[in-house]
């Protein structure tokens, strides 16, 4: 049995002669229940929505009709918050949009208040261990991404080997910092400590391990037949509908899109770290079925965790002894101005604008962020596909409920 | 191109809406003025956003094919207008655009973006329950976050916080 795709609105059981319509007779002895529109909650509490978040489905038998995402159970009022504490208070906060990659979160705040005091200096070994923290950091959120995406297909194994590697990560960021998911390391000016001595060698043995680990995995569920056969042709994401939509990461490059905010638009060293050859941007190629399916972006996820392997090691030879914050005030003001700074996280772009008056608190704190974007796609994708592969795509598309509401 | 190219490019090209081209300036002690630091952006008339935004898409050295970003902010409670802050990307060409419209608080509406940016919808459905902006032609004016019967604008400034909810004490 083929896959079906986005504009086969048709029941799974037809007589031979397809072009034809069916008769009322005909409708209820090739499908074995005559069907008719359903609505069905998924949600709140369902586990491939990965969080508290509601698809109201219309359902016609097994297919699916009409797709219609609700959000806003876990609205902590981040941006409200945001304009209420001041500049360096508010760092804890962004910790807790996209939990699994906060290292990256912490970075994208750090870098639209650094935009809006121009007289900041970092220090080279600050922005190393940054550039080195945001990549381990989007390593294990690929890997919760990668495991998990298992799970919601029915591939057990795969999430607990993603969880064995990602526990190193968190170890590694708890010597450096204290803790295993919130982190607040990444400060405005630079990063909070030094690291502790040996550390710098732990993250070169880690990488030295998960590049043998990471074919045994790519393996495993990747190139796996089943696996293949459930994402394959499923959620198709054309260049034109990710464009439409503002889609960016890895959903925009499982399109085939070759862009990636740290090459195109770079930001702190990642201009100079691709141009001697650190790292790669991997795209969709519709290898095993069309360019932009359920595939192609967990595959990009999956290659895109090999080449931040490159770029840590890049910053393991560069990385030199020296201060690793800058000259940052106890209470910080921050001039008056606005910016809008985006980053490359795991799941696409996180951009903060903000807007200052001056004061030690922020007048205007938007979050841009990538998982509620991403996540409109839904209600265009979902019509026309089975039921069973509702859980693929919305796997696929890889949210965070904390993002999505913040 | 860098932004000091697009804006002339967009002025050359007589681009429909646009009013002014706002750059980051140091602080000048005598005039007393505090400058402003960050990026620069454009301000644009709010009644042709949509033939701006498709001008903007369209055109070939611009190329803004992607939204990133849509979202109002509330400048200070004595300010009279809201503010309307857009940001676009061209991944083709590299680079970005910030725009600005400025919306009176007494009527805050503008048109809809969605027929040029299928990306615009979420985001302005959350401005409509966050600062009470109106847009006109919305497919989808429901509620993004909040409740359906959420009563007030949360994010604006002059926002009082409710005493209760559904029978619920907040104090």
């Amino acid at each position: 049995m083929t896959s079906p795709t986005q504009d086969q609105h048709k029941p799974s059981i037809r007589p031979a002669d397809e072009s034809r319509t069916l008769s009322s007779g005909e409708r209820e002895f090739f499908m074995d229940v005559a069907t008719s529109d359903l609505e069905v909650n998924m949600g709140p509490q369902h586990p491939a929505t990965h969080g508290v978040m509601r698809v109201l489905l219309r359902t016609d038998g097994e297919l699916v009709t009409g797709a219609q995402p609700h959000l806003g159970y876990l609205h902590r009022c981040a941006e409200k918050i945001g304009e209420n504490v001041e500049w360096l208070q508010y760092l804890p906060y962004t910790d807790r949009y996209d939990y699994l990659s906060a290292m990256n979160n912490n970075l994208s705040y750090s870098l639209a208040v650094e935009a809006l005091m121009p007289e900041l200096e970092i220090p080279r070994r600050g922005t190393m261990i940054r550039m080195i923290c945001a990549e381990l950091n989007r390593i294990a959120s690929h890997l919760v991404a990668f495991g998990t995406y298992g799970l919601d297909i029915g591939a057990f194994t795969p999430f607990f080997y993603a969880f064995r590697e990602r526990e190193w990560i968190q170890a590694l960021f708890e010597k450096i910092c204290g803790a295993r998911l919130t982190y607040s390391y990444i400060r405005i000016g630079g990063v909070f400590n030094d690291t502790p001595p040996g550390w710098l060698q732990e993250v070169a043995d880690f990488c030295d391990v998960f590049e043998e680990k990471w074919q045994e995995y790519y393996d495993l569920l990747i190139e796996n037949h089943i696996f293949v056969q459930r994402t394959a042709n499923v959620g198709v994401i054309s260049e034109e509908m990710a464009y439409d939509f503002g889609l960016t990461g890895p959903m925009l490059r499982g399109s085939g899109v070759d862009f990636d905010l740290r090459r195109d638009m770079p930001y702190m060293e990642y201009g100079q770290a691709h141009d001697d050859g650190a790292y790669g941007v991997p795209l969709g190629t519709g290898e095993k079925g069309t360019v932009g399916d359920c595939w192609d972006r967990t595959q990009v996820r999956m290659v895109e965790m090999k080449e931040c392997l490159g770029i840590v090691r890049w910053c393991l030879e560069q990385i030199e002894p020296g201060p690793v914050i800058g000259d940052v005030p106890k209470v910080i003001k921050v001039p008056p101005g606005e910016a809008y700074v985006g980053i490359e996280n795991p799941r696409g772009e996180l951009g903060h604008y903000l807007h200052s008056d001056g004061g030690k608190v922020a007048t205007r704190c938007r979050v841009r962020a990538p998982s509620f974007v991403n996540l409109a796609v839904l209600e265009d994708l979902m019509p026309g596909t089975l039921l069973a592969d509702s859980v693929a795509i919305i796997g696929s598309t890889d949210i965070v409920i904390g993002e999505t509401d913040r | 191109m860098d932004f000091q190219a697009i804006a002339d490019h967009l002025s050359v090209a007589n681009a429909p809406g646009l009013l002014s081209v706002e750059l980051p300036r140091s602080p000048d002690k005598e005039t007393k003025d505090k400058g402003r630091s960050g990026l620069p952006y454009l301000c644009v008339d709010p009644s042709r956003i949509v033939e701006f935004l498709t001008f903007c898409r369209d055109d070939e050295a611009l190329g803004f094919e992607v939204l990133v970003d849509l979202t109002a902010s509330d400048p200070s409670s004595d300010d009279e207008n809201l503010w309307v802050l857009i940001q676009l990307l061209s991944v083709r060409h590299r680079q970005r655009l910030a725009i600005k419209c400025l919306l009176p608080k007494a009527a805050p509406s503008m048109p809809s973006s969605t027929k040029v940016y299928r990306a615009a919808q979420w985001h302005e459905r959350e401005c409509m329950e966050m600062y009470g902006v109106t847009f006109e032609d919305h497919p989808d004016p429901r509620n993004m976050l909040l409740p359906d019967d959420w009563v007030g604008y949360p994010m604006r400034k002059d926002y009082e916080f409710p005493k209760e909810y559904h029978g619920i004490s907040c104090e």
